[in-house]
């Protein structure tokens, strides 16, 4: 390819992320639902207030858990809807009648739905760190310090999962209806938190042909409740290894590719009638 | 380089309804040529397949057979899309986005550059009439806006061809004399023009040759001043309405004579 091919390329998947984040943040929807979220925060004050000593804790706990929610409802309705909306409002014509591939308008739209959920637990992220400041030991020194630091370790792997909600939701969008997209989106996400559970059920019921089935499916799912175990060792100060870490940003990001790249194939083969 | 930009050879539609699995042909056989430099219009009645005959053009639809070549290339071709416009029948566009960053959206997937796209959108933004409404969001344009929106991104690549699927549809008479204005602009430029319209007056006007479909089939395709000019018709809808009236007698007497042969073989 060309240099201008590539220079053009990139430009065609920038267009379309930028459009796809203007077009989510500029939904009021996604605003209503981080009020609720700075909600649920405050109230984790109160909560936190009724134990003895854990204040700050169960404030953390509660605000990172409604961030955690509320960015997997915007990574999977904002996602579920980002091909159908183009079909059904019939704005794909404008964009496969210009030298546009399917692999850029599929990456294009991931990109733009991931900056957007970025942008959103950032900013929930910064309410809940001023809250928690606010409540224990003030905006200065180096316990605010320590305080923000396991937010953001926290924050970074909530955004880890999203990402790859987001490229489920997104996959799906590529060949169903947007209420068929949530329910398969949301059971694979749910699946993937239960994975281990299916590994165990395998062991108990001592049938080997089950157990081997049970497996084959729990590997072939994502393996969410990994990313959700870490997250509890960092809430007790352990911090994962660097070899743990590559290991999770490597699976997420070959998990991400693999669903982008059937999601092109999808988008490729696809009709406009 | 080759005089003839779009060549189809006997392109063929079926869809499947989903519900019984019937095979529906919506589009018979086409054969067509149209040379550079060419205005083309293909008129018919509604379901005739003159969107579905650009929708394949563009490889937007793949055929059940036959073939599309558009400037040289298969159809759908990213090369030969680079270098054309179009216009969906009835546009709908971001209305999140005002015209002017939508213009810019649509150079962008084109790779022009950030100068030259901001000019030639102003420049289109002029020519189509939108210049007060062009910072405006386009959730508050009306359907002549949102056409004369659409009639500008299709240009803002500066194409060697472009296709128009109803461009004068939504139009008030004024927004119908500018499309005419910009359609006859583009032919002294020596722009080929493919488009679908059913306002015969303005096809009549601008078109060097029409086609006339029905029921998925081209029925006859003739030089415009054959028709009005030289011809033996008052204008193009005496024309239109005299094809129309032969493919529909033509349409019954070969159903019923499928009639006759399935009774015999019966």
């Amino acid at each position: 390819m060309s240099e201008s091919g590539r220079n053009n390329s990139v430009e065609a998947v920038i267009a379309i992320a930028l459009n796809t984040f203007r077009e989510t943040v500029r939904d009021r929807i996604i605003y209503a639902l981080i009020l609720f979220a700075a909600i649920v925060t405050v109230l984790g004050i109160i909560l936190g207030s009724l134990s003895v000593g854990q204040d700050i804790r169960i404030l953390k706990d509660i605000g990172l858990a409604a961030i955690s929610l509320i960015g997997g409802i915007i990574a999977v309705f904002a996602g579920t809807n980002l091909v159908y909306k183009e079909l059904e409002r019939r704005t794909i014509y404008i964009i496969f009648t210009k030298p546009v591939s399917g692999w850029q308008f599929v990456l294009g739209k991931y990109i733009g739905l991931c900056l957007c959920v970025l942008v959103m637990v950032a900013a929930m992220g910064a309410f809940l760190s001023i809250i928690v400041a606010a409540v224990g030991s003030g905006f200065a020194g180096a316990s605010f310090f320590d305080q923000l630091r396991e937010i953001t370790q926290e924050l970074s792997l909530i955004y880890l999962e999203l990402l790859f909600v987001t490229a489920l939701a997104t996959f799906f969008s590529t060949f169903s209806t947007p209420v068929m997209s949530v329910l398969f989106t949301l059971a694979i996400w749910l699946a993937g938190h239960l994975g281990e559970s299916l590994l165990e059920l395998g062991k108990l019921s001592q049938n080997p042909f089950l157990a081997q089935c049970l497996s084959l499916v729990f590997y072939s799912l994502p393996d969410f409740a990994g990313l959700t175990r870490i997250r509890g060792h960092l809430l007790y100060g352990t911090v994962p290894g660097t070899e743990v870490l590559t290991y999770l940003i490597t699976y997420v990001l070959a998990y991400v590719l693999m669903l982008l790249v059937l999601a092109a194939i999808v988008t490729e083969r696809k009709e406009f009638t | 380089m080759s005089d003839v930009v779009i060549q189809t050879t006997n392109l063929s539609k079926e869809l499947t309804s989903s519900l019984l699995r019937r095979k529906v042909r919506i589009l018979s056989g086409l054969d067509l040529s149209v040379t550079r430099g060419e205005t083309f219009g293909l008129i018919g009645p509604n379901g005739a397949g003159k969107t579905t005959s650009i929708k394949l053009m563009l490889g937007l639809m793949r055929p059940t057979e036959g073939k599309a070549q558009i400037l040289g290339m298969p159809a759908g071709d990213k090369r030969a899309l680079a270098k054309l416009g179009y216009l969906p029948e009835n546009p709908y566009f971001y209305s999140h986005l005002t015209g002017r960053e939508f213009l810019d959206f649509a150079g962008q997937l084109f790779g022009i550059e950030s100068k030259q796209r901001r000019e030639r959108a102003g420049e289109l933004i002029k020519t189509v009439g939108l210049s007060e409404a062009a910072d405006m969001q386009m959730r508050k344009y009306s359907k002549g806006m949102l056409q004369r929106l659409g009639i500008a991104q299709s240009l803002i690549n500066n194409p060697e061809l472009v296709f128009w699927d109803e461009p004068m549809s939504g139009l008030d008479p004024i927004g119908r004399r500018d499309v005419r204005q910009i359609l006859l602009s583009l032919k002294e430029k020596g722009t080929t023009i493919f488009f679908n319209s059913h306002l015969l007056p303005d096809v009549n006007e601008v078109c060097d040759r029409v086609g006339v479909m029905f029921k998925g089939r081209m029925v006859v395709q003739e030089k415009v001043k054959n028709i009005s000019g030289e011809g033996n018709y008052k204008d193009l809808e005496d024309f239109f309405l005299e094809v129309i009236a032969k493919a529909e007698a033509d349409n019954g007497a070969a159903a019923a004579t499928g009639t006759q042969s399935k009774e015999a073989v019966s």
